[in-house]
């Protein structure tokens, strides 16, 4: 794993050496191009006028024009293509790497996870997306524009430096300009993004109540101050757009400001006549380089989308330290687990008394109560996804951390990857009969034999929820883990077959310690209840 | 804006039905004069850039050369290039302004479809679509119609102006570059032929690892509950760097649509530059580029460019086009897909023929699981529409109490205060808080000031059914009751039992549930089933 990363990062850092150094050859053949073609017609006009047409030699700066055309439009193509080559080669590198400290977070084992969501998740992909562009996107040619404008600076200086007072004046416009659009952009996108994220929420909110907003006559009103909230986000990006639009503006006088300057700073200088080549070379040399930097707002904006996404992506991850996956124990010899804890809600809060719980292998444990009464947030705290609980066992103590490793957790919304059938049962070293006899056993063989069998690929929205719930039921009967929990199992499937399913997997799982949440009777005989 | 929706308001819509969506049409039609606007300073920035490049380009030659020129060159060149960048700059203005007008509006109107929309319709909705559909969709749509609609007529516009502008110096040099426009467009054909069938195979061969890391962050606490992180983890690895492999094969075929661009214009100013050369020379004699001067030699060499700039901003649209035709698709989709049809209840329509709705009392609807409990309750609350009339229009509208009920952000105190014109005092809305057992949840501490997060996220089904029902108590609307004790602990079941029926002495409470408690509580009882329906009084 570490050692793919090492060789991923060693080919980006390459690759984005190759780029910059074909952007490089791209910009400075541009702007030798422009420059070299306005001194070659400038020469030969003055050689055409006396006999020393017939000694100009054109072969040389026609040969170099050539060259420059050609080497601007191949350098350009390659610069494109590893440009774009390092930053798809960051992009994996870093997503890995979010992935990772992702699964670190304590958010995600908490309450409802909440890039589930489709919104959600569409703005998290935005800003990683943000994140991984933005080298492409701002920093090379930001760098880029720079070295130009510092090598023309340098000749300008030379050539006739007089002109550099409007360049720099210029320049520091630009500057002090593109300064305020970062600060006053990053404000607008913030709102925006508030904005965005408070219309989600809200909208979200109301159309899980349409019915009892359309039976209180409150719906019109809810739905359009939602919605209307994205409108509002709208408009503060607009401001943000209007903002880029005079820096883009401003930055288009460059190249006219600077060729005028030089012209002018070269004629006072007392330059006439063939004298002026030189300034007319990097006159035009000034304009090619103004072209290539027009429209520099959006690196400005790319580069304030990059610290607000950064930001984002930090408030997800939180403060996870400690690694995701440690090397797993070997589970075997667990069979009781006893303790006295204090239930905790996802948040922390203490609930209720303190609980005594003994659990024990052969015998399922059913946590029954209200709806709202903690039966998930207990079987999290078992499974040491909350709380930092010690249970003991025959073995001594388990921390929490000890707990996770031990536990198949099965929450009752457990998600379908978009993957073969083969990974959504996640037991890669079990033979293909186990597969199909666990599946035979949740009552979904002839569904996924319909479906291409264990290697067809199945989506979240191919799958009912019942089936769903039944597909994570045959995880739960691949399972190795000595602890299994189990929430709400027979949610979303008819009574008859979810009692049929439980009967089958508890006798499959006599021999490790079972735990799960109902909230209606399970009809299980040798099952321990617990009433919350 | 809040009005009840009756069945006559509800347009009836079918594929191409005049009342159809139509996202485009409708964007198209909003963004018009916008459009104009953007078009008409492009046009000016267009030819003031061209004003600009001449006016630069004739002095510059007569200095080289030692002629004189008028000062009215100079104030050319003191309006043109400002003049060239305030176009510019309105130009732009014009296009954010137009694209977040028509955004806007697009936006509106399909919220107008939500707002008309029966609940029915509305809970085939996946929230998530809907919201990242009613955000970015309009967005993408009026990107399409404004910004990429105006680059393609710059596109046919932009090249024959600066062609003109070539041919009031040199016929022929205009002509040079209009030949090579075809040639280019014949290798964009060609290579935009290529690009769709590779991207095609490409996308058939690995569109199952587009979207993979999305679909594993989605499905991060699945694959941690499994402990099979990192199996997942090595196998995103793997995918990332094919896809990255396979994106790149992509991309080197689309990038020389750019590349074809570039090389086009470096080919016409390197050709017209060593034309130009020979012809200054006299070493060769070329019609139309012969005998110029400098000044108009160097203003074809500062003009070709401009003849190529439209074409190049057009291709960097590429993706607009894309983006907004899959946009407005699913727009139309999201707005006009038909309802799959109500499955008919007769149970309910029966129940709906014989009733006769009392001004007060508890009435409670029973029935098993699928007779259409709740239907019936969505028939009276008039938020459904079906073959037989509702008897009874509801008196200034109800509340309703269900695990799924709105609940306002704020404290608990405005969540159950939130009613519109009453405005209850303290006291009442302590003694409803109380009765319904809110202020001793140890879930929800903090009394009446116990904060409701956004849209009640931090709320149990049952603690939005309680307040809903606090809500009711402190108000003297209509109640309908969807499964009010399901779910709930005995003795809070017993307290909502109790309020519900407190409330059924001065008013209408309509209850659906299948508790026989609150059943034997009745004065008027509905027991739905699927072969007949009776109503009996208590």
């Amino acid at each position: 794993m570490r050692d793919n990363a090492a060789t991923r990062g060693a080919a980006a850092r390459k690759l984005w050496r190759y780029a910059g150094a074909l952007a490089a050859a791209a910009l400075l053949c541009g702007v030798l191009l422009g420059g070299l073609s306005a001194w070659f017609l400038g020469s030969v006009a003055i050689a055409g006028l006396t006999s020393a047409a017939y000694s100009f030699n054109v072969h040389i700066p026609g040969a170099l024009v050539r060259l420059f055309a050609v080497g601007r439009t191949a350098a350009r193509y390659g610069e494109r293509l590893t440009g774009h080559h390092a930053a798809l080669a960051d992009q994996t590198t870093h997503r890995v790497g979010l992935f990772e400290a992702m699964a670190a977070a304590p958010t995600v084992r908490g309450a409802g996870w909440q890039l589930a969501d489709q919104a959600r998740l569409a703005d998290y992909l935005d800003d990683v997306e943000d994140l991984d562009f933005a080298r492409l996107r701002a920093d090379l040619p930001a760098l880029l524009l720079a070295a130009g404008l510092i090598g023309a600076l340098i000749a300008t200086a030379f050539v006739a430096p007089l002109a550099l007072i409007p360049i720099i004046a210029l320049l520091c416009a630009l500057g002090a300009m593109a300064q305020q659009l970062a600060r006053a952009g990053a404000t607008s996108w913030a709102q925006t993004r508030l904005l965005r994220r408070q219309a989600a929420q809200q909208f979200g909110a109301a159309l899980t109540s349409a019915v009892p907003l359309q039976a209180e006559q409150a719906w019109a009103g809810r739905c359009a101050d939602a919605l209307g909230r994205f409108s509002q986000a709208e408009e503060a990006q607009r401001a943000l757009r209007l903002a880029q639009a005079g820096l883009d503006a401003l930055a288009s006088l460059l190249g006219p400001v600077a060729g005028v300057s030089i012209f002018a700073a070269a004629w006072f200088a007392g330059a006439r006549g063939e004298a002026l080549l030189i300034p007319a070379f990097l006159a035009f040399s000034w304009v090619a380089l103004a072209e290539t930097a027009q429209g520099p707002s959006r690196m400005v904006v790319a580069a304030l989308r990059r610290r607000a996404a950064k930001a984002e992506i930090e408030r997800w991850i939180g403060t996870a330290t400690q690694p995701a996956h440690s090397p797993t124990r070997s589970p075997a010899g667990l069979t009781a687990l006893h303790t006295s804890m204090q239930r905790r809600a996802p948040d922390g809060r203490p609930l209720g008394a303190r609980l005594t719980l003994a659990l024990t292998a052969g015998r399922p444990t059913i946590l029954t109560g209200a709806s709202g009464v903690g039966k998930t947030s207990l079987l999290k705290q078992i499974a040491g996804w909350i709380g930092q609980d010690s249970m003991e066992s025959e073995t001594g103590p388990l921390s929490a951390e000890d707990r996770r490793r031990m536990a198949m957790f099965c929450p009752h919304d457990a998600a379908i990857l978009t993957d073969t059938v083969r990974a959504n049962l996640f037991a890669t070293a079990l033979p293909d009969e186990e597969l199909w006899q666990a599946l035979e056993a949740v009552e979904l063989a002839d569904r996924i034999d319909a479906a291409g069998g264990l290697d067809g690929w199945i989506a979240q929205d191919m799958l009912s929820l019942g089936e769903a719930q039944r597909l994570n039921l045959a995880r739960a009967w691949l399972s190795t883990k000595p602890l299994i929990l189990l929430d709400e199992p027979t949610e979303h499937l008819r009574a008859d077959q979810g009692q049929r399913i439980l009967a089958r997997l508890v006798e499959r799982l006599d021999d490790r310690i079972v735990v799960m949440s109902s909230h209606n009777a399970t009809g299980l005989p040798d099952a321990a209840t617990i009433r919350l | 804006m809040e009005q009840p929706v009756t069945a006559e308001d509800r347009p009836d819509r079918r594929g191409g039905s005049p009342d159809a969506f139509a996202v485009l049409a409708r964007a198209r039609r909003l963004g018009s004069a916008g459009l104009g606007r953007l078009l008409g300073w492009q046009l000016v920035r267009t030819a003031l850039r061209l004003a600009a490049a001449a006016s630069m380009a004739v002095p510059f030659g007569k200095l080289i050369m030692e002629q004189p020129f008028g000062g009215s060159l100079l104030t050319a060149l003191a309006i043109s290039v400002p003049g060239a960048a305030v176009a510019g700059l309105m130009a732009d203005r014009a296009q954010a302004r137009t694209e977040t007008e028509v955004s806007t509006a697009l936006r509106n109107d399909a919220i107008g479809r939500l707002q008309a929309m029966p609940a029915g319709r509305l809970r085939a909705l996946a929230a998530g679509s809907v919201t990242v559909g009613l955000q970015r969709h309009p967005e993408a749509v009026a990107g399409l119609v404004i910004g990429h609609r105006a680059a393609s007529l710059m596109m046919a516009i932009g090249p024959l102006m600066a062609a003109v502008a070539l041919a009031v110096v040199s016929w022929q040099a205009a002509l040079l570059v209009l030949v090579l426009t075809p040639v280019m467009i014949l290798f964009f054909a060609l290579v935009g032929e290529t690009i769709r069938s590779r991207a095609d195979a490409q996308e058939k061969a690995f569109s199952h690892l587009a979207g993979q890391f999305a679909d594993r962050i989605r499905t991060l606490p699945t694959i941690l509950a499994n402990d099979a992180l990192a199996v997942e983890e090595a196998k995103l690895a793997g995918r990332l760097d094919a896809y990255t492999a396979k994106t790149m094969g992509v991309l080197r075929i689309a990038f020389i649509n750019a590349g074809l661009i570039d090389f086009f214009a470096s080919l016409s100013i390197a050709m017209l530059a060593v034309f130009l050369g020979l012809g200054h020379l006299g070493l060769a004699t070329i019609p139309g580029f012969s005998g110029l001067e400098l000044w108009q030699s160097l203003f074809i060499l500062m003009i070709a460019p401009d003849y190529f700039a439209p074409f190049r901003r057009f291709s960097e649209q590429y993706h607009a086009k894309a983006e907004g035709l899959a946009a407005s698709a699913a727009l139309d989709h999201l707005l006009d897909a038909e309802p799959a049809p109500a499955p008919a209840l007769p149970a309910v329509e029966r129940a709906l023929s014989k009733m006769t709705m009392p001004p007060s009392g508890l009435l409670v609807i029973s029935g098993p699981s699928g007779a259409g409990k709740s239907t019936l309750l969505r028939r009276l609350a008039g938020i459904e529409a079906g073959p037989t009339p509702s008897p009874w229009t509801m008196p200034q509208g109800c509340v309703w109490v269900a695990t799924d009920s709105f609940v306002a952000t704020g404290t608990l105190a405005e969540a159950i205060g939130n009613n519109g014109l009453d405005a209850p005092c303290p006291t009442r809305l302590r003694a409803a808080a109380a009765s319904v057992g809110l202020l001793d949840d140890a879930l929800l501490p903090g009394g009446l000031a116990a904060r409701i997060g956004e849209g009640g996220a931090n709320l149990s089904g049952g603690q939005r059914l309680r307040i809903a029902l606090a809500r009711a108590l402190v108000s003297q609307r209509t109640v309908i009751a969807d499964e009010p004790t399901a779910k709930l602990d005995p003795a809070t079941a017993d307290a909502v039992r109790r309020a519900l029926l407190d409330m059924a002495n001065s008013r209408l409470v309509i209850v659906a549930s299948h508790d026989p408690e609150l059943i034997a509580l009745a004065d008027r009882r509905i027991a739905l089933d699927a072969t007949a329906s009776l109503e009996e009084a208590a």
